[in-house]
């Protein structure tokens, strides 16, 4: 862009020139699973059963969990089994959509570069071609920039300029540092994180807000930074989040490789690669209604709006709130709350006038309300910059999760894009202009939220602990929603279920 | 008469204000960081205009043909403050000076206007009545000029414009102060006739304001502009000076006739002409056609596919008369296929194999052209080419850019390319570096084509010599995800820049 067309405008953004009335953009709310999740709830009568049938497993849930459970079958030859899935597709939270400008996740968007504990993340992306003999795919690793944050009029690359502006700040993140070495060494630590995972922590018992002043960490870019993180890995606030959940973030990671894995749809490329290996087993649409052990004999029944299945094992990835409408004896809800989400795809016909550094794959404001956006178009290799997709996320914070959750509900697609837009419209004031379509998608049930004595909870020992007929396998059970802690849990159950259906590994 | 010299006080209000607004619009565009910005000029805004008042003191005859000086004066200095601004900021390093000198002028001579202009009333009003209405007036066109500024100034005539525009109103009030004072002027007519020539160019900078901009752009350059054109991928612009025809895109100079062959003997021989089976070869940028004349020397190559983003620099260097004798009508060469697409992606899309390329890329100064520079770019090009086949590339200037022309050099080799690198001087560019790349080590040809006018065989030698200011340094290769040369090249060039 030249000097002169920047000038102009800048200056035509700056003196706020929006025309009011119609937005001159369209979209919708995307097709959503909340319906067939609520008949659940609404305890809707059944339908007749069209279809008894015998299956040796049947996996509940076509989240990544889920379908780890089932790619893990597959691997080990092991094809005699069923995956039910609620919504009209599966994917769960690494859902994506396409249009003509490009693919763009709904959710998930990106990997961490698997470290040394994340054995089963790296089987799989060796499985996919990611991970060649020990050196991941350069294609697939997050292209440069990789990150910039809208800060004081302007984009800065990376998130150090930000964080060591002031030396208050310099120096405090420098003590944080040392403080997240000495944790990092406890091996408490890891992803995923079963494998340092302690039954208790001093840690888990303050929010991460009375970690932060209990270490006398002042520096508000720190403080920010870090309420930032747990908002955009877990939807809680850091008032919220256990202190615990909240270090995991920083201190876990130990890639051997400068990453993300990343992919145009966003997560949504390994749900369409894992469905090349399993989709032939799966049965979307399938609302699991009912789960119970087998009268007089082993196994369970499992029961969907019009079929009734009769298995010897069962792998349940679904929510585990879900669990105690479902699965019988199953005794009360697990106490434990959810995130909000709303997510936006916009479709630009062109990139908006900004300032700054150069458009990077994920993009955040500093404090803004929303979580910034990812750049669908980013590890395009052209050196064009055309028509792109970006994916907004912000998990809705304030108040309550239930508060939260209603606020959603009552959001109308007009104010809900409004609000995306104005959000954005902080670092790219004439992002009107370019903005064709804004598609929403809204999440009431987004994860679940790691608060402060999630690591003891009783429950999640226990049905992570459970030997059969049903096992449980959702990332609910670490209660930290990440890719490698659904894999692994998925994985975990298969392993269990395989090995009470007498399956031997076929390699 | 009442009425009317109230009304000019509202009016210069407006104007003084307008100018303070766009000072303080202009720098938050060119300099970012609106609140300091905007903090800074008020600042220096309102203390001018406290040094103005004070000055009022020492003026003590003649206060209306004074009154009227001061009013052009501001038309003219406010007038054309955004154009300088922006003349200031293309220019000089010294945009901040001037423009605290300007805003600190303006504030100077609108704090003379208001005392001047109650003395001048004070005559003719009880002291009451002055002071209440003067500054009515003075917050009124304050407010006025605040409510315009955002909804009409900047969006329908844009920063130049408005001063220019407020400048005209500023020439008008003096030139109406010259009848309403008519009284006590000494020589209105000579105030008329000054007041007229300032009107008249402002209006003629107002009607002129776009071509002004555009004006500024051609003293960019200092010779003769003889083709401009922006197309959605650059801006192309080529200078005459003497027998000098020179291309630059978007302000970089990409090589002047008088030693391009220089440049593109070097670029295109050593490697070439070391590959005596060589029929296919593939030339990435060079859209001038320059390395595709050299290419087109050797008879034994039947083939040449030239890809360049640009359709339009291919189209100007296939027809423009003084460019195609500069290429030798390379273009219209039947060998010759030209394809006008992203380098990295039709090579991504297409396996076909070559005996040579020629990678000719601008500079890596940004991530989207640094990408054609990565590990995953040369590893792609890899597959492109036969088994004894070789590609050079233009790796930037090894003496300016030490680091990153090694860096290349790194990531040559990080691909799995064996590499030669070598240097040349080209008096327009310094000191240039390329580097050849292939399965097997390098061995320098035997013989070169005929008609050169730099390159001979003996030369080949010294040219893969590195002196000591420009040997080899240990950098990490370039790659998609890190790409550590774009950083590199950045700071080398702040480095020399400074």
């Amino acid at each position: 862009m030249s000097r002169r067309a920047f000038v102009a405008t800048s200056a035509a953004a700056l003196a706020g020139l929006t025309r009011k009335g119609s937005p001159g953009y369209t979209g919708g709310f995307a097709e959503d699973e909340s319906g067939a999740g609520h008949r659940l709830r609404a305890n809707a009568p059944l339908g007749a059963i069209r279809e008894r049938r015998r299956v040796p497993l049947i996996i509940v849930g076509g989240g990544m969990a889920g379908l780890s459970a089932a790619w893990w079958c597959e691997r080990q030859g092991f094809h005699d089994y069923l995956l039910l899935e609620l919504g009209h597709e599966a994917g769960g939270n690494a859902q994506s959509g396409a249009n003509a400008v490009s693919p763009y996740p709904w959710g998930a968007h990106y990997v961490p570069v698997p470290g040394k504990h994340a054995t089963t993340a790296r089987d799989l992306f060796a499985d996919l071609g990611v991970l060649k003999d020990g050196v991941w795919d350069e294609r697939t690793l997050c292209h440069s920039p990789q990150e910039r944050l809208f800060w004081r009029g302007e984009w800065h690359e990376g998130a150090e300029s930000f964080l060591l502006d002031s030396p208050v700040d310099r120096a405090e993140w420098m003590r944080f540092q040392e403080r997240l070495a000495t944790l990092r060494a406890s091996g408490e630590f890891t992803i995923p994180s079963a494998h340092g995972r302690p039954s208790s922590s001093p840690l888990d018992t303050l929010t991460l807000t009375q970690w932060l002043d209990r270490e006398s960490f002042r520096s508000r870019a720190l403080r920010w930074y870090a309420d930032y993180a747990v908002r955009d890995d877990y939807g809680t606030p850091a008032r919220d989040a256990s202190a615990w959940a909240g270090l995991h973030y920083f201190v876990a990671r130990e890639p051997d490789e400068r990453g993300p894995l990343t992919w145009p749809e966003g997560n949504g490329w390994l749900v369409a690669r894992l469905l090349e290996r399993v989709g032939a087993r799966v049965r979307t649409g399938s609302a699991v209604r009912a789960v119970a052990r087998r009268r007089g004999g082993r196994g369970v029944v499992v029961r969907t709006e019009d079929a009734e299945y009769t298995a010897d094992a069962c792998i349940w990835a679904a929510p585990i709130f879900v669990a105690s409408r479902v699965v019988a004896d199953f005794g009360p809800a697990p106490a434990m709350t959810t995130a909000p989400w709303l997510v936006a795809n916009l479709t630009l016909r062109e990139w908006p006038a900004e300032r700054g550094s150069a458009p990077a794959w994920d993009n955040t404001i500093v404090d803004s309300p929303g979580l910034g956006y990812v750049n669908a178009t980013h590890q395009r290799l052209s050196a064009l910059r055309g028509p792109t997709v970006w994916t907004y996320y912000h998990a809705l914070t304030s108040g309550t999760p239930a508060e939260a959750r209603r606020t959603l509900a009552a959001l109308s697609w007009s104010d809900a894009a409004e609000l995306v837009l104005r959000d954005l419209e902080r670092a790219h004031p004439a992002l009107r202009r370019v903005v064709e379509r804004v598609d929403l998608r809204r999440f009431g049930h987004a994860m679940a939220r790691p608060e402060p004595g999630f690591l003891s909870a009783p429950w999640r020992r226990a049905l992570t602990a459970a030997r059969g007929p049903i096992w449980y396998g959702h990332s609910d059970l670490s209660g930290l929603s990440l890719f490698e802690e659904a894999q692994d849990h998925g994985v975990r159950a298969a392993r269990g279920a395989l090995a009470l259906l007498g399956v031997r590994s076929a390699r | 008469m009442a009425p009317a010299l109230f009304a000019t006080v509202c009016l210069i209000a407006a104007c003084g204000l307008v100018y303070e607004l766009v000072a303080g619009a202009l720098a938050s565009y060119l300099l970012g960081d609106s609140v300091t910005q905007f903090s800074t000029v008020i600042g220096v805004y309102l203390a001018s205009m406290g040094v103005g008042s004070w000055l009022s003191r020492y003026l003590s005859r003649g206060l209306a043909s004074r009154f009227v000086a001061i009013e052009l004066m501001v038309a003219v200095v406010g007038g054309w403050s955004s154009a300088l601004l922006f003349l200031a900021f293309a220019y000089t390093e010294a945009f901040r000076l001037a423009l605290y000198v300007i805003v600190a002028i303006i504030g100077i001579l609108v704090g003379l206007e208001v005392p001047l202009l109650m003395r001048l009333l004070k005559e003719r009003f009880s002291f009451k009545d002055v002071v209440a209405n003067v500054l009515t007036f003075d917050y009124l066109g304050a407010l006025i000029a605040s409510i315009l500024f955002p909804l009409v100034l900047v969006p329908k005539l844009g920063l130049v414009r408005s001063a220019l525009g407020f400048g005209i109103v500023n020439a008008v009030v003096a030139l109406w102060s010259t009848w309403l004072f008519r009284g006590s002027l000494g020589a209105p007519r000579a105030l008329r006739v000054v007041g007229g020539v300032v009107l008249a160019t402002l209006v003629a900078g107002f009607a002129a304001g776009d071509r002004l901009m555009a004006a500024a752009e051609r003293g960019l350059y200092a010779d003769d502009v003889i083709f401009a054109r922006t197309t959605p991928y650059q801006r192309i612009v080529l200078t005459v000076w003497k027998d000098d025809l020179r291309l630059y895109l978007n302000n970089h100079l990409q090589f002047s006739s008088r030693d391009e062959y220089r440049y593109h003997e070097a670029l295109v021989h050593p490697g070439l002409a070391a590959l005596p089976a060589a029929r296919r070869v593939l030339v990435l940028g060079g859209g001038d056609g320059l390395a595709l004349r050299e290419v087109l020397r050797y008879p034994g190559v039947a083939h040449v596919t030239l890809v360049d983003l640009d359709g339009a620099m291919t189209q100007l260097f296939t027809t423009h008369p003084e460019l195609v004798t500069l290429n030798r009508r390379a273009f219209s060469d039947p060998r010759v296929t030209v394809v006008n697409a992203d380098a990295f992606t039709w090579l991504d899309a297409n396996d076909a194999a070559f005996d040579f390329v020629v990678v000719d890329f601008p500079d890596p100064s940004n991530y989207a052209v640094g990408k054609l520079y990565t590990t995953a770019f040369y590893r792609l090009l890899r597959r492109h080419l036969t088994p004894d086949g070789r590609i050079v590339v233009q790796s930037t200037s090894p003496m300016f850019a030490r680091a990153s022309f090694w860096c290349i050099e790194r990531t040559l080799r990080e691909a799995g390319f064996s590499t030669a690198p070598y240097h040349l001087y080209v008096p327009s560019f310094g000191e240039w570096g390329f580097i050849l790349a292939g399965s097997s080590p390098y061995a320098a040809p035997p013989t070169l084509p005929p008609g050169l006018r730099f390159l001979s065989l003996g030369q080949l030698g010294p040219m893969f010599d590195f002196p000591l200011d420009m040997r080899q340094v240990a950098v990490e290769p370039n790659r998609l995800n890190d790409q550590v040369l774009v950083r590199t090249y950045e700071r080398e060039f702040e480095q020399i820049n400074r």
